[in-house]
């Protein structure tokens, strides 16, 4: 008798394990390193990996530097023209600080995204294609300097997938990527 | 009627206040059947109130429907989170622990007082839990499952929400006690599986208690302003170990009662002790560290930080998971062949006692829980593909099929369990009953996809009361979901019916079903009865049937993997 209700008998340790579940384990096994070691690997070779850089910044600086940032960027009708390879992002409730933007294809900008209230998330995809997606969290008083490169050009929607509140859903902003 | 409820708790005891059960075999102690009963009864009401905000929370997603504003809707999302996700499977999970330390054990429920403690204050924070959410008013933010600081939520949650976990903690003790005294009576004996998997739910319960009264300790103190700000990064890696670690508890109590009923109403054996044993201890050390994967976006945190603990290590959590998912059916099977019930690859499958709410339950929980839930857990817990998943409708899509199909189904059947054998009462209707799995299953099952397909696909936030036919403010929208959404809405319904049906199956019979006599539970029982020995060992037993089904298993995670792994290619590149 093996049953889960009863203690099992002698030396159940050594009792063998049945063919097909060993081959089952080796399976499973080879499948858990090998998602292990892709996943691991995909930094190294990758073009998609959530990391960047840190710093610890109180969410009134942060502001500081969106409004900075704002100042020396070209006013446009279609949105900012950042001076730079930076592109500032500050997320408050309801409204995305600094957005609309204006980008070209094939240039790699640094994204600082950051919260002057509560946390947001930071969720773009492009009009034409919505299952390319990509959805970051955004902490107060801390900034996050994130790489982007766009190859295709669109506009990108941005919005909160983050609840910041009751107007959360109205937090709406775009990136117009253009061809560089 | 009030003599009837009280009958409830009444069974015919021996002087020495023991009954033997006729289909489990086990010497059940009064003691012990009450607070089962007590814990289960309570968790079904919480599953009741959590089912009525799961429509409204469903009717206004489905913005054909629209049914709530803004200013209510996370109200009710709240509402139908705590209840479903914390209550209902808590008060379960303690009642479980009393099935797998005491009852399994042939012992009475030591430290009764305790135990009623822990009911009246895990009942009392739950309800003060639900004032607190209910009762929100502006500057106040209804704090929904996670709470975030710094959002502003009213300190009477935090405080109310510790006070559940002190509940739960107090409720546990006798459970603890009981092994304690199993294992100083006899030392040398091992425990049953059952008690062994029921006492590791119990473990990394304290592990996930301690987060949460770290967490909501840290937001109650900055809400009384004993500290002046509150960390948001801090608290989330905090929040999560009881956030997720309450999902991992439902799952480790969940696989232990995928044990308990495949062995009772399927005739399951264990295929190897060593093995599921094994799983087990490597849940132990692991299963907690899944909780990265809620914190594999943010800002501040190492690469291999996160590849390190959202693998589980290597993925020995999702590797014991792997376990499982073979020795379940692979119990089913190996017990229905000794039987002579199982011809040829699948005979013993297509034989099995289908019409027999518990057994589809139980069998629903598991095909589902693999299938839906385990693959996309592992697949939007890898680093980079989490960016696709996260805080988007996949996300939710993902913790349904863990929790609201592969949990909620296996309680489900065990609640029926609990009717037939412990209150001893007669379903009121054989045909609900039967039905019951099935309509849940089915419905939610393909809600539950719809909502993956609406994040993945449409990138459709989670949290937001509209966004698919109109964001307020914009031209933009995300209507090419529209359809998903009429297909989620409608299964949402049907899903919410199979819940109705199953709460008046299980109340009406625990009012209105006749009392079971003798020999009434006998059709509960496998083929040839509980006890079945075809001569050979165990491990001797063709396996082949199971081992198909789990290599189908492996093509779909495979495929799952890799579409996820596309999709996220086609990305603009992000990062370094
Ligand atoms: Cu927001």
């Amino acid at each position: 008798m093996t049953s889960p209700t009863e203690p099992p008998e002698g030396n159940w340790w050594d009792e063998p394990v049945s063919r097909r579940e060993s081959m089952w384990l080796g399976i499973a096994g080879i499948w858990s390193i090998g998602i292990f070691s892709w996943m691991r690997g995909f930094t190294e070779f990758g073009d998609q990996n959530p990391t960047g850089t840190t710093y610890d910044v109180s969410s009134e600086e942060y502001r500081q530097r969106v409004s900075e940032y704002k100042n020396a960027a070209e006013d446009t009708d279609r949105g900012l023209v950042p001076p730079g390879d930076d592109v500032y992002i500050g997320a408050m409730r309801y409204l995305w600080d600094g957005l609309p933007v204006v980008l070209e294809t094939g240039k790699e900008y640094d994204f600082h995204i950051g919260s002057y209230d509560v946390q947001h998330g930071f969720s773009i995809r492009p009009e034409g294609t919505l299952s390319q997606q990509i959805n970051l969290q955004v902490y107060p008083d801390t900034e996050w300097v994130i790489p982007m490169t766009f190859d295709e050009p669109d506009t990108y929607h941005v919005i909160c997938n983050e609840f910041c509140g009751e107007g959360h859903r109205t937090m709406h902003g775009t990136l117009v990527v253009e061809e560089g | 009627m009030l003599a009837r409820i009280t009958d409830l708790f009444e069974n015919d005891y021996g002087p020495d206040g023991f009954r033997t059960c006729s289909v489990t075999g086990l010497d059940i102690h009064r003691s012990a059947e009450k607070y089962v009963k007590l814990f289960g009864l309570t968790a079904v009401i919480a599953l009741v109130v959590g089912g009525i905000f799961a429509f409204n929370v469903a009717m206004t997603r489905w913005e054909l429907v629209g049914l709530l504003e803004p200013s209510s809707y996370y109200t009710h999302l709240s509402m139908h989170a705590w209840n479903l996700l914390i209550f209902w499977m808590v008060f379960m999970e303690i009642a479980i622990l009393y099935v797998g330390g005491p009852m399994i054990l042939g012992r009475r429920l030591p430290w009764t007082k305790v135990a009623a403690a822990g009911w009246v204050t895990m009942v009392v924070s739950a309800i003060g839990v639900n004032y607190s959410i209910w009762t929100t008013e502006a500057p106040n933010q209804a704090p929904l499952l996670t709470a975030y600081v710094p959002l502003p939520v009213s300190s009477l949650f935090y405080g109310m929400a510790i006070l559940f976990l002190v509940g739960a903690t107090i409720a546990a003790l006798p459970f603890f006690v009981t092994i304690w005294k199993e294992k100083r009576g006899r030392p040398e004996a091992t425990l049953p599986l059952i008690a062994f998997g029921a006492f590791v739910t119990g473990i990394i319960a304290v592990e996930a208690i301690l987060g949460g009264i770290a967490a909501f300790g840290y937001a109650l103190a900055w809400r009384l302003e004993f500290i002046a700000t509150a960390d948001a990064g801090v608290y989330r890696h905090l929040y999560w170990i009881v956030g997720h670690g309450t999902q991992q508890i439902n799952l480790v109590a969940m696989i232990t009662v995928w044990y308990f009923l495949t062995h009772v109403v399927g005739g399951a054996v264990v295929v190897s002790e060593k093995v599921s044993r094994s799983a087990f201890i490597l849940y132990l050390f692991f299963i907690n560290m899944g909780a990265a994967h809620h914190l594999l976006v943010d800002p501040g945190i190492s690469a291999n930080w996160r590849i390190w603990n959202t693998s589980y290590a290597f993925y020995g959590a999702a590797f014991a998971s792997m376990i499982h998912a073979f020795a379940i059916p692979a119990g089913i099977e190996v017990g229905r062949r000794r039987r002579g019930l199982g011809g040829g690859l699948f005979g013993w499958l297509t034989s099995a006692p289908w019409k027999n709410p518990i057994f589809a339950a139980i069998t629903f929980s598991v095909i589902l829980f693999g299938f839906l839930g385990g693959i996309t857990g592992v697949v939007m817990g890898q680093m980079q593909v989490n960016m696709t998943w996260h805080n988007t409708f996949a996300a939710v899509g993902h913790f349904h099929a863990t929790v609201a199909l592969g949990t909620t189904l296996a309680f489900m059947g065990l609640v029926f369990f609990v009717v037939r054998t412990m209150f001893q009462r007669q379903f009121v209707s054989g045909f609900l009953a039967m039905l019951t799995p099935y309509a849940y299953a089915g419905a939610m099952g393909i809600a539950t996809i719809m909502m993956m397909y609406a994040g993945i696909l449409y990138g459709v936030p989670r949290r937001t009361a509209e966004v698919v036919r109109n964001i307020p403010g914009s031209d933009f929208s995300l209507a090419a979901a529209t359809p998903l959404f009429a297909v989620f809405g409608i299964f949402a319904v049907l899903a919410i019916l199979g819940g109705v049906c199953f709460v008046a199956v299980a109340v009406g019979s625990l009012l209105f079903g006749d009392r079971i006599n003798e020999g009434d539970n006998d059709d509960l029982l496998p083929e040839g009865g509980l006890r079945s020995d075809g001569g050979k060992p165990v491990h001797a037993y063709d396996m082949r049937g199971t081992f198909t089904l789990c290599l189908v298993f492996m093509a779909v995670f495979v495929a799952s993997y890799v579409l996820n792994w596309y999709l996220l290619t086609e990305l603009w590149a992000i990062g370094l």
